[in-house]
């Protein structure tokens, strides 16, 4: 009912205004809710729950609450209380995560993941380890004895930038190849051996299109599971191992671009930026393989196919073998009134105990420890050559991730989009990749 | 409240017979601020307070997760010279220009044709389908036209390539020259249903003798159109576009969820940018200052169409 005195057009302008000065001022509000002194907040801290995030899709949950009851089992005076976020990539979980921190939320631990790992060291937010390690030392010795090398040098490279350690080596991921057996086999083909080339992987893909009509793969642009395995596999990588300076036009890199590019080109994938879901396509035998670390489990057992894959070493080109490596952090913040047990936790989680139970609840990273990843918590039910996935931390790379890694990874992903749909040459793609890393490092 | 109001209806009359209003006493003048309250509470809260967080924050540098510090008008120069700003500011200008002429055009032209003699269920079933996109979140609408615009089984894939567009291989959202007019079709798809609604409205308050006069005087349908509908319903349409201007000026949710604001910019928005740029960058204090930017610029364009009403639209 319009009120007294008021037309229906003067309502109409008023309306119009409102909507002008109310739609302007929650714009900007969205930009001001700031309070850095904010304390409290949901996340707990400063009492005797420990409060714990982590990223977690739905059908990751389980395994996680799993492996809480659990520490809560042996743990029976420690109250944790874990917030699962529920997304699918980590851009998306340090978003989430670092804005509920400079809204006041604390938290006491925090899973990291490699591309993480400078920002929130050199953010001075973290509690340094050194003091709890040097008291546990002898427990720690066992863990670092069966961790590989590789993974110990890289987790002190990355997430030690004053010298102080704050993480300890976690669980991880690398990639290889997810490969339907039956499809290989319907097309005519022989399963290749892990030291397959690219032209190996390419005739295979002409002969599955030909014969049967599916797709090879699912070329893709994200950083991890679609850009880095052609690059290191080539011999190249986005950055320097120090990740300083950028190394996308090398001559290797273009390389690789061209040949994902060709993969799309010559339609033995699909084009890029589609709804499909590429393990229900590969499970169903429309697709041969897919890029992958320990996660598509899942999927892969919910739709019980685990008998159809066969996991294989990234096929390769100018290098032996190649493949990214991210892997998991426990830090405790420097907030935390509760360290003592959060490093109970932490040292929980990297735990044999922990991560077997982890494996075994079905959880989708690779564990740290050599001995559980050979066992057959980790194992079992689980396609054939699930092992290559620690092996791959022999020849791996780790993800480069420098601080500005949240706007570098959006470019790569951005520019290498471009370059498997043929709007820009892998040439120029590449040169504009170098110079967007370039000018964020 | 009675009390009150019969006193002032019962309040003696002065000399020359105007009403003598008595003064409230000083409960009575608290009364409307009491019931303001709860909203302006709220208001205050939630918009003004943090507004004035953003003008403060837009004087910083803060990543979120360390301090603040003062950098004075730093942030406000980086705007002159932010080329990816310049362009997320070129998409929003023309995405708001097609999504004004399409909601005047496609709305109006939409409530014509249910706006005339037809069976009520038909009728209704028209203005129920018309409307019902508009209820759905972006979220979903966002994924219905990705499957839609599939580069591999899109239903819109496949009848472009039909009708000869050249270049659909790759998909829409992943090409550089479709991208941008695809979140303008489907921004219209999902937004268009406020238009009708409202220009049907105003068709159904445009009075029916102002039509049998103009029939008297002899005026075909096109005639009526021009001369009595378009007139009549010109306060109708200023507001559709000014709300049209605020909405797509602040386009956020298209970009967001279905390009990332790619290709290459193809398809950044500066509200997606300044998304980016705050929780994705860590640049909080210089998100602030195109927040800023952006409320300045709805500010002035509302002003100045407020200023150019009174040439066009009919106020009698």
């Amino acid at each position: 009912m319009l009120a007294a005195g008021m037309s229906r057009r003067s309502l109409l302008r008023s309306g119009a205004i409102a909507a002008a000065g109310l739609t302007s001022a929650s714009l900007l509000a969205a930009c001001g809710s700031d309070d850095s002194s904010g304390s409290g907040g949901d996340g707990g801290g400063g009492g005797a729950e420990l409060s714990f995030v982590y990223m977690g899709t739905a059908e990751q949950q389980k395994s996680w609450n799993d492996l809480f009851a659990e520490f809560g089992r042996t743990n029976r005076t420690i109250k944790l209380e874990a917030t699962g976020v529920p997304v699918d990539n980590w851009a998306a979980f340090f978003d989430k995560v670092n804005t509920q921190i400079a809204g006041g939320v604390k938290y006491d631990i925090v899973q990291i993941a490699t591309e993480g790992r400078e920002l929130f060291a050199s953010a001075n937010l973290l509690e340094p380890l050194d003091d709890f390690i040097g008291r546990d030392r002898r427990e720690l010795d066992e863990l670092l004895a069966d961790v590989d090398p590789n993974l110990i040098k890289w987790n002190t490279e990355s997430g030690s930038p004053d010298g102080r350690t704050y993480y300890l080596p976690g669980d991880f991921n690398t990639m290889c190849l997810w490969l339907n057996t039956d499809v290989v086999r319907r097309a005519g083909a022989e399963v290749p051996t892990d030291d397959w080339t690219w032209d190996d992987f390419y005739q295979l893909g002409r002969q599955v299109k030909d014969r049967t009509g599916a797709f090879l793969y699912p070329a893709t642009a994200e950083y991890f599971i679609g850009v880095m395995p052609w690059l290191t596999t080539n011999g190249a990588s986005t950055m320097s191992a120090d990740w300083r300076t950028a190394t996308c036009d090398t001559p290797e890199a273009i390389e690789a671009a061209e040949f994902a590019r060709k993969l799309v080109q010559d339609r033995l994938s699909p084009a890029p930026g589609g709804s499909f879901d590429r393990f229900t396509l590969t499970i169903q035998g429309r697709m041969a393989a897919f890029g992958g670390g320990r996660w598509p489990i899942l999927q892969v057992r919910s739709l019980r196919a685990v008998d159809k894959f066969e996991l294989l070493a990234w096929p390769h080109n100018k290098a032996e073998r190649g493949s990214p490596v991210g892997w998991a952090g426990y830090p405790i913040f420097k907030t935390s009134e509760n360290k003592e047990d959060a490093w109970t936790f932490v040292k929980f989680l990297v735990s044999e105990e922990g991560e077997t139970y982890f494996a075994k609840g079905g959880g989708t990273i690779v564990p740290a420890r050599r001995s559980v990843a050979e066992s057959p918590a980790f194992l079992d039910d689980s396609p054939r050559g699930t092992e290559k996935l620690y092996e791959a931390l022999q020849y791996a790379t780790p993800i480069p991730s420098p601080p500005r890694n949240n706007i570098i990874q959006r470019e790569i992903e951005d520019i290498w989009g471009q370059i498997l749909t043929g709007n820009t040459s892998a040439e120029d793609g590449m040169k504009k990749m170098q110079d967007e890393i370039s000018a964020n490092l | 409240m009675s009390s009150g109001a019969t006193q002032i209806v019962g309040t003696s009359r002065a000399v020359g017979g105007a009403p003598r209003r008595r003064s409230p006493r000083g409960g009575e003048k608290l009364t409307p601020y009491l019931f303001l309250s709860p909203a302006l509470l709220l208001f205050l809260t939630f918009v003004v307070a943090p507004l004035f967080g953003a003008i403060a924050l837009s004087f910083t540098d803060w990543n979120l997760l360390g301090s603040k510090r003062f950098i004075g008008l730093d942030n406000f120069t980086r705007l002159a010279e932010d080329g990816d700003l310049h362009k997320a500011l070129g998409n929003t200008l023309i995405f708001t220009f097609w999504s004004i002429v399409l909601h005047v055009v496609v709305g109006l032209g939409m409530a014509l044709a249910v706006n005339r003699q037809m069976w009520r269920v038909t009728r209704y079933f028209l203005r129920t389908a018309f409307f019902f996109p508009f209820l759905v979140s972006w979220a979903a609408v966002a994924l219905i036209w990705q499957y839609a615009l599939d580069p591999n089984f899109g239903i819109a894939t496949f009848y472009g390539d039909k009708v000869g567009i050249p270049g659909l291989a790759d998909g829409w959202l992943l090409n550089k020259t479709y991208a941008l007019p695809a979140l303008i079709l489907v921004d219209l798809w999902h937004t268009i249903g406020f238009a009708f609604v409202v220009f049907l409205a105003g068709l159904q308050a445009i009075p029916g003798h102002l039509y049998e006069a103009s029939e008297v005087d002899g005026a075909g349908p096109v005639r009526r159109f021009w001369h009595v509908t378009l007139p009549m319903l010109s306060p109708t349409i200023f507001f559709i576009v000014v709300i049209s201007f605020i909405g797509a000026f602040q386009i956020f949710e298209p970009m967001y969820i279905m390009t990332r604001g790619g290709p290459d910019g193809a398809t950044s928005s500066v509200v997606q940018y300044l998304y980016e740029t705050g929780f994705r960058n860590y640049e909080v204090g210089y998100a602030a200052s195109i927040g800023l930017l952006v409320f300045v610029a709805v500010l002035a364009a509302t002003l100045v169409q407020f200023l150019l009403r009174r040439r066009w639209v009919f106020e009698g």
